[in-house]
C-alpha cells in the first residue's frame, strides 16, 4: 500500500490543489514584481529630475560658478558612484563631477559604467539625464544598484515563501492523505477478510459521520444482510443433510430388507412400494428446505402485485371447508368485502394459508372449529386463525416457526415439521407481523401485513 | 404420437423414452439442444419433452427459438427445480407444462397424452357430455339423463376439468394446478375429500360409473 502513495486518491487531491496554489502564487508574484519595478523606476527617474532642477536653480545670471559649487556639493554628498554629476561647459569640458566622460545627446539615456569612464565593481547601469543649463550641459544619474537590490529581495522573498507553501501543502496534504488511506485500507482490508470467508468481519466507523463513514456503514449493512443469508444458507444445508439422513438410512434399510425377501425367494413388491413412499417422502423434504430457502432470499418479492386477501381466503374457505368437514371438523372464513389490497405474491400467500388450515385440520380432533378471520386493522390488513384444539403450551411457542421443528406429539403423525417455517418465510417476505396467542381452549395466529401503498410505490 | 425427447441424463432419457415406446408412441431422443432445434423445426413432432438444463443450448432458449420460428409443438419441461419462479418462467418462455423431477413416469405420460391431444384450434363448446352425463357451461348446470344435479361452484370446475380430459388420465398434481391454482403439495387429502364429493353428486346415486380412479395415478372419466 505504502507504494501506492501517488494512487492515492486523497494525496493526488492534495497535491493538485497545492500545485495549482503554487502557481498561482508565482502569477501574483511576477505581476508584483512588475509592479514594484515600474513604481522604483518611476521614483528613480523624479529623484534625478528634482535633483537636476535643485542643480539648475543654482545657476544665477550667467554665473557658472555657483553651479559648479553646487555640483561639487552633490558629488562630494555621494559614495561608491551611486549617484553620477557631471557639469561640461561650451566647449565641451568636464569642470565638475563624478564621471570621467560626458555622453553626447540630452534627455534620458541609459549605459553602463563603463561609457561613463568611472571604475565601479561589477560595471553597473546607470540612468542618466543630460539637459544644458545656461549653455553649460549638467549631467545627473543613479545607478540602478538600488532598484535591482530591491527587485532581488523580492524576488527571494517570492521564493522562500513559496517553497514554504509547497512544503506546507504537501505535508498537510501528505498528512491527509495517509488519514484517508489508512480509513481506505481499513475498508479494504476487510473486504479482503470477507473476501475469505470471515463473514462476521465489520469496518471500523469514525466519529465524524462523514462521506467515508457513510460507506462504511452502507457496506457493513449489506455484510450484515449477507451474513445472515448465508447462514440461513448454511443452516438449510445442515437441516437438510441432517433431515435427509434419516429418512435415507430408513430407505437403505428397506431396499436390503427387499434383496432379503428375494434371496429367500419371498415377494419383494411390499418392500419396493415402502421404499417408493419413503423416496417420495424425502423428496417432498428436500423440495419444502430449497422453496424456504429461496423465499427467504426475497428475490420473489420482484414479482410482487396487488394481492386481493378476500380471495386468496375465499379459496382455502373454498377448497378446506370440505376437508375439515371430513374430519368432523368445522372451518369458517369471514371477511368484509372487499379488504385493502396488499402487496404480495398470490401463489405464496394461498400456501401460507393453506399451512396454517392444514395444520390444524391435522393436529386439532374432530368437534374441532377452526375460524379464519380477514379484516382491516389500522394501516394494516389482519388475517386471524384460530381453533379450539389442544393448542400448543406457551414456551413451545418461540420453536414452531424454527425449521424441522415438531412437538413431541405430533411426530407420531405425518408432516414433514417445515410447514410453518414456510409459513414464517412467506410472512417475512411480506413484511408481516405474526402473533401467535393462547385460547382456552386452542391457539390463534394472527398475521398483520401492510396495506399496499398507493399510488404503487417505486422501489 | 411422435415425441420429441431431449434430456441429457442417459439412464433418464432411456427410462422416459422406453416408457413411452411401451404407450405405443414413436420416440426420438436427443442430448444436445442446438441439434433439437434443427430437428424439432424440420419434423413434425406432437409433444416436444425438454431438459432445462442441457447441452448446447438450454431448455429456455430451445422453447423460444421454436416459438420464434413459428413452432407451436407442445412443450413439457422436465426440471430438478422446483422453484416457482423456474416454473413461472418456463411457462413465461412458451412452456406448455411444467413436471419436477423425480417423477413418476405415470405423471409424465398423463401430462404428455393432456399435452398431445389437445386439438389445435378447438372450437369453444358449450356443452360437455360423457355418456349421459351432460354439463352445461353456459347455465352452469349438471344432469344425469333426466336426473337434474346441483354442483356448487368448486365442484363444477372439477367436473369441468375431468370431463374436457375425458378418457385420458387426469393426476392428482394436475387437478391441483389446474383446478385449484395449487402449486404445491397439500399435507391434507384434499383431492380425495373433492372427488369423493363429487362422486356422491355424480356416480354414487346411478348405475354407471364414470369417474373412475387409476391407481398410484390418478383419476380419469370414460363411459
Amino acid at each position: 500500500m505504502r507504494s501506492g502513495i501517488l494512487r492515492s486518491t486523497p494525496f493526488r487531491v492534495a497535491l493538485i490543489l497545492g500545485t495549482t496554489f503554487l502557481v498561482g502564487l508565482i502569477l501574483a508574484g511576477i505581476v508584483a514584481f512588475e509592479l514594484v519595478e515600474h513604481e522604483l523606476d518611476r521614483r528613480m527617474d523624479r529623484s534625478i529630475t528634482d535633483t537636476f532642477n535643485v542643480i539648475s536653480q543654482s545657476y544665477g545670471d550667467t554665473d557658472q560658478a555657483d553651479l559648479v559649487d553646487s555640483v561639487q556639493s552633490h558629488t562630494r554628498a555621494t559614495l561608491n558612484h551611486d549617484q553620477v554629476y557631471a557639469l561640461a561647459d561650451a566647449d565641451g569640458q568636464i569642470v565638475s563631477g563624478n564621471v570621467g566622460a560626458m555622453p553626447a545627446g540630452t534627455g534620458w539615456i541609459d549605459l553602463p559604467a563603463s561609457a561613463l569612464v568611472i571604475s565601479a565593481p561589477d560595471d553597473p547601469e546607470y540612468r542618466i539625464f543630460v539637459g544644458s543649463v545656461g549653455g553649460n550641459r549638467l549631467l545627473v544619474g543613479s545607478s540602478f544598484n538600488e532598484t535591482h537590490e530591491i527587485a532581488r529581495l523580492t524576488l527571494t522573498t517570492l521564493g522562500w515563501s513559496s517553497i514554504a507553501v509547497l512544503l506546507i501543502v504537501v505535508a498537510i496534504g501528505g498528512l491527509m492523505a495517509r488519514r484517508a488511506q489508512r480509513r481506505i485500507d481499513g475498508i479494504a482490508q476487510t473486504m479482503a477478510r470477507v473476501g475469505h470467508g470471515e463473514l462476521d468481519a465489520r469496518i471500523t466507523l469514525g466519529a465524524r459521520a462523514d462521506d467515508i463513514d457513510m460507506l462504511a456503514h452502507q457496506v457493513n449493512a449489506a455484510l450484515e444482510r449477507l451474513g445472515a443469508l448465508v447462514e440461513g444458507m448454511r443452516q438449510v444445508s445442515v437441516n437438510i443433510a441432517h433431515d435427509l439422513k434419516t429418512p435415507l438410512n430408513r430407505l437403505a434399510i428397506t431396499v436390503e430388507s427387499a434383496l432379503g425377501a428375494e434371496s429367500k425367494g419371498q415377494p419383494v413388491a411390499p418392500h419396493l412400494a415402502q421404499a417408493e413412499l419413503e423416496i417420495q417422502q424425502i423428496n417432498s423434504t428436500f423440495d419444502a428446505l430449497l422453496r424456504i430457502a429461496q423465499i427467504e432470499a426475497g428475490a420473489r418479492r420482484a414479482r410482487f402485485v396487488p394481492v386481493q386477501l378476500a380471495t386468496v381466503l375465499d379459496k382455502i374457505a373454498d377448497v378446506y371447508a370440505d376437508v375439515a368437514d371430513e374430519r368432523g371438523q368445522q372451518l369458517v372464513v369471514t371477511h368484509p368485502e372487499p379488504l385493502p389490497e396488499i402487496e404480495g405474491d398470490r401463489e405464496l400467500l394461498t400456501q401460507l394459508c393453506a399451512n396454517v388450515v392444514e395444520n390444524s385440520i391435522r393436529h386439532c380432533p374432530p368437534g374441532t372449529r377452526i375460524d379464519v378471520v380477514g379484516r382491516l386493522t389500522g394501516d394494516r390488513v389482519t388475517v386471524t386463525f384460530s381453533d379450539d384444539g389442544p393448542g400448543i403450551p406457551p414456551e413451545e411457542h418461540d420453536k414452531i416457526f424454527q425449521r424441522l421443528y415438531r412437538l413431541d406429539k405430533s411426530r407420531t403423525t405425518p408432516g414433514n415439521g417445515l410447514g410453518l417455517s414456510l409459513v414464517k418465510a412467506v410472512a417475512d417476505l411480506h413484511g408481516a407481523r405474526i402473533e401467535l396467542a393462547q385460547r382456552d381452549p386452542g391457539l390463534s395466529l394472527a398475521m398483520s401485513f401492510p396495506v399496499r401503498a398507493r399510488p404503487l410505490t417505486d422501489r | 404420437m411422435r415425441i420429441l425427447l431431449v434430456e441429457d441424463d442417459k439412464r433418464t432419457a432411456d427410462y422416459v423414452r422406453n416408457g413411452l415406446m411401451e404407450a405405443g408412441h414413436i420416440v426420438d431422443a436427443l442430448d444436445d439442444g442446438r441439434d433439437a432445434l434443427t430437428h424439432a423445426s424440420g419434423m413434425n413432432f406432437d409433444v416436444i419433452i425438454a431438459d432445462r438444463l442441457l447441452p448446447g443450448l438450454d431448455g429456455l432458449s430451445l422453447v423460444k427459438a421454436l416459438r420464434a420460428s413459428g413452432t407451436s409443438t407442445p412443450v413439457l419441461f422436465l426440471t430438478a427445480v422446483n422453484g416457482v419462479d423456474d416454473r413461472v418462467e418456463g411457462l413465461e418462455s412458451g412452456g406448455d407444462d411444467y413436471l419436477v423431477k423425480p417423477f413418476a413416469f405415470s405423471e409424465l405420460l398423463a401430462r404428455v397424452h393432456a399435452l398431445g391431444r389437445r386439438p389445435p384450434a378447438q372450437v369453444e363448446k358449450t356443452t360437455l357430455q360423457i355418456a349421459d352425463l351432460v354439463l352445461d357451461l353456459v347455465r352452469r348446470s349438471c344432469r344425469r339423463g333426466t336426473t337434474q344435479i346441483d354442483l356448487l361452484p368448486r365442484e363444477f370446475a372439477l367436473l369441468e376439468y375431468l370431463m374436457r380430459n375425458e378418457e385420458r388420465v387426469v393426476t392428482r398434481t394436475m387437478l391441483l394446478e389446474r383446478v385449484w391454482d395449487f402449486h404445491f403439495d397439500p399435507q391434507t387429502s384434499v383431492v380425495e375429500t373433492h372427488i369423493s364429493r363429487l362422486r356422491a353428486k355424480i356416480d354414487k346415486p346411478f348405475e354407471q360409473q364414470l369417474l373412475h380412479t387409476i391407481r398410484h395415478t390418478g383419476y380419469s372419466m370414460h363411459a
